[in-house]
């Protein structure tokens, strides 16, 4: 450094300098190179060392360039700014949060939606608006290109997430969104962020997108309700036609049992008692035709036998009269035809 | 060397905090040097590099791809729906030299971009329909609704001639590029972030939305009745089978079992006719038999005979 020593462009810097290096000539000025020196000592040594975290990767740049990458630890590097470290969280899940933000997070987590229907609100292929609220995670894969290779990366990956969110639900329907879809939609998304990112070449690796409460917007909740509702109370009159059917039903068909059976049990008495009868009456005429009279006879008187005691009265007619006109009345007389 | 090193010390002092002819690009970075104005060097990446103090200025510019944030607009569509619609871009300085010619700053460069992609978003919003701002070209309609049809001005579109949301994105896209380069800029993606309805169409889609679901909520309603009617019609129809099937059986046992009796007495009482009536008759005497009967004999009859003998 010969530069003030020449002094070729006398300017009052060079003036002073010399002015200085005079003074520092005449003595006097020792104890403040000691006190300069060692401040130079400590700042270059506190400079030298940096430390990275367990969970972030460093980034050592020399001259503005890329250096190495440094894990984590106690490092040195070059101070007076040759060698400059910069440390990204490569080891952490990043979560961002759309549609709602955690106010505190702990055991019982207070969230708040506040303000951010904008976020949420989101139109379906079927163009219907639904509610959607959503997480992100994601990792730096690449702290290098993270760090330098794009400007102000969360933002751009909040912008990304919403697009691709939209779009991939721009291209469903509102029942799918609400209800079926949602994983493959999760996925679905997933996979375009993650392309997109990649086209960037920024370093990030998304871990997962997930729906968290997917909702038809405030006004439109108790409509979706009332289907809900509606699909219950066509369950609940299937079940009570079912319960109706299958009350009556068997019982009826016991019933017709029943009545077949009392049928068949009619028939076997009728045929029994017609055999029955037939039975007798054949055992009974054998016995006539050898005795036809006397038989005929004894039918006969046994009959009336049983038969006259029980009556009030008995009246007899003339064959030859046509009239009912002598009568005798025997009963009014005595005590039957007992004689 | 005790005499020069406070100079020297001081001298380093000097250089590291004014104009030094060393310095430092760094990663994420690029610079340009100009002398009095005049650009003297190309494009300067991450490293040391050397500039003559006084004389020559180096102009720094981000390497790092940046954002552009769309002011929110309020754009009717092509089928008239006023729509709010949020664009996001990734651009980059890809020509430091024709940038800062021409925009100088990033602010000024925003300014360009606003100018740029507002008027060809607005463009491909007002040219194009809703839905396929929305949908992408594989949208599924919903399996269970007829076919949608779509109609712009009376005169219906077919489904195959619309156009989806990546392919306005690609054409918006291009055509934006092709205005950057001029300012030293890559643009190296649009996407819309955000797209809904107006507040006031908004309140109309709900309506919308809640008489359609009204509608669903009627018809799974009707459908619960619709089957219990029929599942008790059903039963009805099983109850009338089962009854008459039984008593159908039931009358054909019984006219059975009477033919059958019928047929056994007619056997048995035909091998005597004259016989079977008289035991009849006394039957029938047997079975009037009742306290307070009458009885009128006439003389003719077998047991007046009877009578008549034993006296």
């Amino acid at each position: 450094m010969q530069y003030h020593q020449g002094g070729r462009t006398p300017k009052p810097m060079d003036q002073q300098v010399a002015e200085l290096a005079d003074r520092l000539k005449k003595g006097g000025g020792g104890k403040i190179i000691t006190i300069a020196l060692t401040l130079l000592l400590i700042f270059a040594v506190a400079s030298s060392l940096y430390k990275v975290d367990t969970e972030e990767t460093g980034v050592l740049l020399r001259f503005g360039r890329f250096n190495s990458f440094a894990e984590p630890g106690l490092h040195i590097k070059i101070p007076f700014g040759v060698d400059r470290v910069y440390k990204a969280k490569t080891g952490r899940v990043e979560k961002e949060e759309f549609g709602f933000r955690t106010i505190k997070a702990g055991v019982r987590t207070t969230y708040t939606k506040r303000a951010l229907e904008g976020e949420s609100l989101t139109l379906t292929g079927d163009l219907n608006v639904s509610d959607v609220e959503w997480i992100v995670q994601y990792q730096i894969a690449d702290p290098f290109k993270f760090l330098f290779r794009i400007r102000d990366p969360k933002s751009t990956i909040r912008d990304i997430v919403e697009a691709m969110v939209r779009k991939v639900v721009g291209n469903a329907n509102v029942t799918e969104v609400l209800t079926t879809e949602r994983a493959v939609l999760a996925t679905a998304i997933e996979e375009n962020l993650q392309q997109i990112l990649n086209s960037y070449d920024i370093g990030v690796r998304i871990v997962t997108v997930k729906f968290q409460d997917v909702n038809p917007p405030d006004p439109v909740k108790a409509a979706f309700n009332e289907v809900n509702e509606a699909e219950q109370q066509k369950e609940s009159l299937i079940f009570q036609a079912r319960e109706q059917y299958n009350r009556e039903v068997p019982k009826a068909r016991g019933v017709g049992r029943r009545t077949i059976q009392e049928a068949e049990g009619y028939a076997i008495e009728r045929i029994n008692k017609a055999r029955g009868e037939t039975s007798r009456y054949l055992a009974l005429l054998k016995e006539y035709r050898k005795a036809p009279q006397v038989t005929r006879q004894r039918i006969y008187l046994e009959t009336m036998e049983q038969v006259l005691p029980n009556l009030a009265e008995i009246y007899i007619m003339d064959g030859k009269g046509t009239s009912a006109l002598p009568l005798l009345p025997l009963r009014a007389q005595g005590q039957g035809g007992k004689q | 060397m005790k005499r020069f090193l406070p100079i020297i010390i001081v001298a380093l002092l000097v250089l590291g905090f004014a104009q030094n002819p060393l310095f430092v690009v760094s990663e994420g970075e690029q610079a340009l040097v100009t002398e009095f104005g005049k650009p003297v060097s190309g494009i300067l990446g991450p490293g040391l590099h050397f500039r003559v103090p006084f004389i020559q200025t180096v102009h720094r510019f981000e390497s790092r791809i940046l954002k552009w944030d769309g002011d929110p607009n309020q754009i009717p569509t092509k089928d008239k729906r006023y729509i709010f619609l949020d664009t996001t871009a990734r651009w980059r300085i890809s020509d430091p030299l024709l940038f800062f010619k021409t925009v100088a700053t990033e602010r000024g460069a925003q300014g360009r971009l606003d100018d740029i992609i507002d008027s060809v978003v607005r463009d491909a919003v007002s040219g194009h329909l809703l839905v396929e701002l929305v949908r992408g070209s594989d949208y599924q309609a919903p399996g269970d609704a007829a076919v949608e049809e779509i109609q712009i001005e009376g005169v219906t579109v077919a489904p195959e001639h619309l156009v989806g949301r990546e392919q306005i994105l690609a054409n918006l896209l291009e055509k934006a590029r092709a205005s950057t380069p001029e300012y030293g800029i890559e643009l190296i993606d649009v996407q819309i972030k955000r797209i809904n309805y107006v507040e006031q169409v908004r309140q109309r889609v709900y309506e919308r939305m809640i008489s359609e679901r009204k509608k669903v909520a009627a018809q799974f309603r009707s459908e619960g009745e619709g089957e219990k009617a029929d599942i008790l019609g059903q039963m009805e129809k099983e109850l009338k089978g089962i009854t008459s099937e039984a008593y159908r059986k039931s009358v054909e046992i019984r006219g059975k079992a009477d033919a059958e009796a019928a047929a056994i007495y007619a056997a048995a009482y035909g091998s005597d006719r004259e016989f079977y009536a008289f035991l009849r008759s006394l039957e029938a005497y047997r079975k009037a038999d009742g306290k307070n009967s009458k009885l009128v004999l006439s003389t003719d009859s077998d047991f007046y005979r009877f009578l008549q003998k034993m006296k």
